[in-house]
């Protein structure tokens, strides 16, 4: 008996160790080898001089690994405790991910501090959370917080796009500005470790390493001195806004910016919801890019392209007169020239209504031209269509025409030729983006090649870097020598000349440049109807420039949200970008703006109010 | 006392397979504990020296006559129920039970001898009686069966307290009982299972039994370390992941891997072959002990063989079943291959009486 006792305990090893080996073999290794994934940095971003933009930085995660849990509900209630976390988000979190393999670790804190991560490892010796683990990863780090709408910003990737198969689950991808449009470049490949762990999940060594792959650096064509020049400009105005720094010769984006922004690092880290809701919830729009996404009426800054239309076109020549007597009266209603005080300029011809900003001048030619061609020069200098630009999301402007008002008014309304003298100043329909002004005035500057603005300069994949060609220019027109002529002579009397634009003004460097100062038209119902006061619908203020006048080096728009007279508040911030980038250039000391500004705007204390007060929650 | 020629009859044939499966034992306990590291990595020292103790011990046996300890039986039996009863009351509290005495060196756990102890007291109770033992006589031997089971049951050590039985049933089987009253005994079994269930077990043990049946319904609780022994085992395949290589075990995957799983390791480390080597060298201990009892000049020696042997069989045979999880887990250790002093000592105590019995067989 005792024989076949010991023959059935034979027989059943037989079976289990070598019938069913290889199920065991596998079980085995599935118990005590881990893969865990090695995340790739993101590539680093440069500037054009290679000045560090962005960076990573390590940070550490905190996550739960089911695989070996014995009470999930201790481990959450211990873990809670110990990270000084609210316990049921962490089991909301946990919730969440329910479905999930159990190997697959959920996390619980993406950006853990030392004290925290010192909390947990402690805890883990003691095996009281053997199933909580602690990963280092390479997060986003946006030195300064500066053009935070250029960089965009990172998150997890979300279920559509892995769906896609773009990406996979848990992969962190560009979700806006520079992020996102070179994501694939800029996205490293993630490795991964084999490792030996114990029954406690503790591990003992690595089997094998598979190292990630850091993503591709990238040069923009930014320049960090002019783009924090900008920056410093409108902090030191006070003002929201936009602008848009160009080199006119091939697009180079200089500087980039929108203002009111945002810190990135925030997201880097994973946004917590209450940073995300008051980011969303506050009124002066943060996240919205006004550079790209904001449309605004140009103003005076428009008439140059009614001023080329007319010259182009033989409309009239730049030395066509008319009497300004401070408004004029066309089809029966009495439109005002810009004088507040209500005196006209006299008899002017078309320079020195662009010095001079006269509306009446331009109500004029305007009606001479008509709006169909007012829509073809504006469009060949860059105006009413996407600049192209390498961002996510741009929006188009628009230059209206009858064919625009046919098609969007449900009872295609046909155009009345009173609608083109409003048109003719940059007001009525006409609504544009920063940067497609920025390319009008390069296209200006440049003799008529609309350039595509661009960002990205060169790319290096570990082997160097390699230029990326500039993209092709969208389309060149050769202006007549006249128009040029006329439009560098006019632009150039409004700053050094007895004109609008004095405020940027910089002795032996020929800044050209033209204000505009646009009603916030289309803000007054509705803002009204809220209590706001006056000031909340103050004038937009523009000033689009570039220089030297002869041999243009930089062009760009600058945008002044409610900034009032554009020559007040946007052509100091040009200046000092300018002063900047020839000081640069010439190797002089780059000028500093005093720390305390000389004005605020008056706004701005009423705004500051309400952009914090949501963000302290 | 020890003659001479006496030395001429132990039989050194048992005696190498004991002692062989005693260093397998060393170095497998080697193997899974052994970690400059970690502080429990004396345990395959402290091992050899219950070896060393237990050969004292399996001397002992051997200098006098076997009829001189089972005539000493009742003292035996008494004092064992003594130590039993003390230390129900002043044992030392060990993972929730109350099993052992302190000793300077060492914990007692004097359960281990009762298997001896009652081995002897039957063997005595029943060696003098000829004919097939009256239903009186069986119901004495199961008290005195029953009384330490019931007491090392309490402690509570379920798997040495039913240990016992065995021993019972095999002398009382070889003293003429009947295979009716096997029959009878089985079917109050069956039917004390359910009350035993409601009134007798423990939670632990009730999950312990219902997991068995259905691993997989606790795979992280009891049921785990059924499931671990069987990756334990099968994995080894048939010629082992190779010594102190095993991952079940060195990695804690396996708890208790020196203790209870110690063949789990042995079968995962040295493989399906290694496996056949210690059960050939199980059987051929048990079968060389049972030629001991068939040899023995009287019938008190061949009872006392069998009940030593009855209990060793049903744990060697249960626990290897279990290490490769097939049966519920329980905390009965392998004898002469698990860690743990009291047990070793016992058992080479036991085999001492074994060689004893046939080491006199000319004798009168």
């Amino acid at each position: 008996m005792i024989v076949v006792l010991f023959s059935v305990l034979a027989v059943s090893f037989w079976v289990l160790q070598v019938v069913q080996h290889a199920k065991f073999e596998e079980m085995a290794e599935n118990n005590h080898q881990r893969t865990l994934a090695l995340r790739a940095p993101r590539g680093i971003i440069f500037d054009r001089t290679g000045h560090v933009l962005v960076e990573n930085r390590h940070s550490y995660s905190i996550s739960i690994v089911r695989e070996h849990t014995k009470d999930l509900n201790r481990t959450i209630r211990l873990l809670a405790a110990v990270l000084r976390l609210d316990e049921s988000g962490v089991r909301d979190i946990v919730n969440r991910h329910r479905r999930e393999p159990t190997y697959q670790p959920i996390m619980i804190l993406q950006d853990a501090s030392l004290a925290q991560v010192a909390a947990v490892t402690a805890r883990r010796l003691d095996f009281e959370l053997p199933d909580v683990v602690v990963e280092q990863i390479p997060t986003r780090r946006y030195p300064e917080t500066m053009a935070a709408h250029l960089f965009g910003y990172v998150g997890e990737v979300s279920d559509r796009d892995v769906a896609d198969g773009e990406s996979k689950s848990g992969d962190i991808v560009g979700q806006s500005g520079i992020e996102k449009t070179y994501n694939n470049l800029l996205m490293g490949e993630d490795g991964a470790k084999r490792v030996v762990v114990n029954s406690v999940g503790r591990e003992i060594r690595t089997l094998d390493e598979d190292p990630p792959a850091e993503g591709k650096r990238l040069q923009l064509t930014i320049d960090y001195d002019v783009q924090k020049a900008v920056q410093d400009g409108f902090k030191n105005s006070g003002y929201n806004g936009a602008a848009v720094i160009l080199d006119p010769n091939n697009g180079d984006v200089l500087a980039f910016t929108s203002v009111p922004s945002y810190d990135p690092n925030a997201f880097a880290a994973g946004i917590d919801r209450a940073t995300w809701k008051s980011l969303t919830a506050d009124e002066l729009l943060p996240l919205q890019d006004r550079a790209i996404q904001g449309r605004y009426s140009p103003g005076s800054t428009f008439k140059m392209a009614v001023a080329t239309a007319a010259i182009e076109e033989g409309v009239v020549t730049p030395d066509f007169k008319v009497y300004c007597p401070g408004h004029a009266v066309f089809f029966g209603r009495s439109f005002q020239c810009s004088l507040s005080n209500g005196r006209g300029h006299g008899t002017v011809d078309m320079r020195t209504a662009i010095e001079h900003s006269c509306n009446v001048y331009f109500y004029t030619v305007g009606n001479m031209v008509g709006i169909d061609k007012i829509h073809k020069w504006a469009t060949l200098l860059g105006l009413g269509e996407k600049t192209g630009i390498d961002l996510p999301n741009e929006v188009q402007g628009l230059v209206p025409s009858p064919e625009w008002k046919k098609a969007t008014t449900k009872t295609h309304e046909k155009w009345y030729a009173g609608e083109t003298i409003s048109v003719s100043i940059g007001q009525g329909a006409v609504s544009l983006t920063p940067v497609s002004m920025a390319v009008y005035i390069s296209t200006i500057a440049n003799g008529g090649t609309r350039y595509t603005p661009h960002l990205l300069k060169a790319v290096d994949d570990g082997s160097g870097w390699k230029p990326v060609p500039a993209p092709a220019a969208r389309s060149s027109v050769q202006l007549k020598p006249e128009t040029l002529q006329m439009l560098h002579d006019a632009t150039w009397r409004v700053v050094n000349g007895n004109g609008t634009g004095g405020g940027a003004r910089i002795p032996g460097y020929d800044v050209s440049g033209k204000t505009g100062t646009a009603q916030v038209i289309s803000l007054e119902g509705a803002k009204s109807a809220k209590g706001k006061t006056e000031k909340d619908l103050r004038d937009n203020g523009w000033f689009v420039f570039f220089a030297p006048r002869d041999n243009p080096q930089i062009a760009g728009a600058v945008f002044v949200e409610h900034g009032g007279h554009g020559g007040v508040t946007a052509a100091p911030i040009a200046k000092h970008v300018l002063q900047t980038f020839f000081a640069k250039r010439e190797g002089r000391p780059l000028p500093v703006l005093p720390a305390n500004p000389p004005y605020r705007n008056p706004l701005m204390k009423a705004a500051a109010v309400t952009a914090a007060g949501p963000n302290q929650n | 006392m020890f003659e001479r020629r006496l030395y001429h009859h132990v039989d050194w044939a048992l005696l190498a397979a004991v002692l062989a499966l005693c260093t397998i034992g060393v170095v497998m306990i080697y193997s899974t504990t052994a970690d400059p590291t970690r502080a429990s990595s004396h345990m395959h020292l402290t091992q050899l020296y219950a070896i060393f103790l237990g050969l004292g011990a399996m001397a002992l046996m051997l200098m006098f006559d076997y009829r001189t300890f089972t005539d000493k039986s009742h003292i035996i039996y008494i004092v064992l129920l003594a130590v039993l009863v003390y230390v129900m009351f002043f044992g030392k509290v060990q993972m929730g039970a109350r099993r052992w005495i302190p000793l300077r060196f060492f914990n007692l756990q004097p359960s281990e001898f009762a298997k001896l102890g009652v081995a002897l007291v039957l063997a005595k109770f029943y060696g003098e009686n000829r004919g097939a033992p009256a239903w009186a006589e069986l119901g004495i031997g199961g008290l005195l069966t029953a009384i330490p089971l019931f007491l090392i049951a309490r402690e509570p050590d379920l798997g040495t307290a039913v240990v016992l039985l065995p021993v019972f049933l095999a002398v009382a089987y070889l003293a003429g009982m009947r295979m009716r009253v096997l029959g009878v005994l089985c079917l109050c079994l069956v039917l004390a299972a359910p009350v035993a269930w409601r009134f007798g077990l423990k939670d632990y043990q009730k999950t312990r039994i219902s997991t068995f049946l259905d691993p997989s319904q606790d795979a992280k609780g009891a049921g785990y370390q059924q499931i671990q022994a069987r990756i334990t085992v099968g994995s080894g395949g048939l010629s082992g992941k190779g010594f102190k290589q095993g991952t079940q075990g060195q990695l804690r995957f396996l708890p208790v891997a020196h203790n209870d799983f110690i063949f789990s390791v042995l079968a995962e480390e040295q493989g399906f072959a290694g496996v056949l080597v210690a059960l050939g060298l199980y059987l051929f201990v048990i079968l060389r002990a049972l030629e001991a009892a068939r040899l023995a000049k009287d019938r008190l020696g061949s009872y006392l063989v069998l009940g030593v042997l009855a209990s060793f069989t049903f744990q060697v045979v249960y626990n290897i079943t279990m290490s490769a999880g097939l049966a519920p887990v329980k905390g009965l250790t392998l004898p002469l291959m698990s860690y743990g002093g009291s047990s070793m000592i016992a058992t080479l105590a036991g085999f001492g009486l074994v060689l004893n019995v046939r080491m006199r067989r000319f004798t009168n």
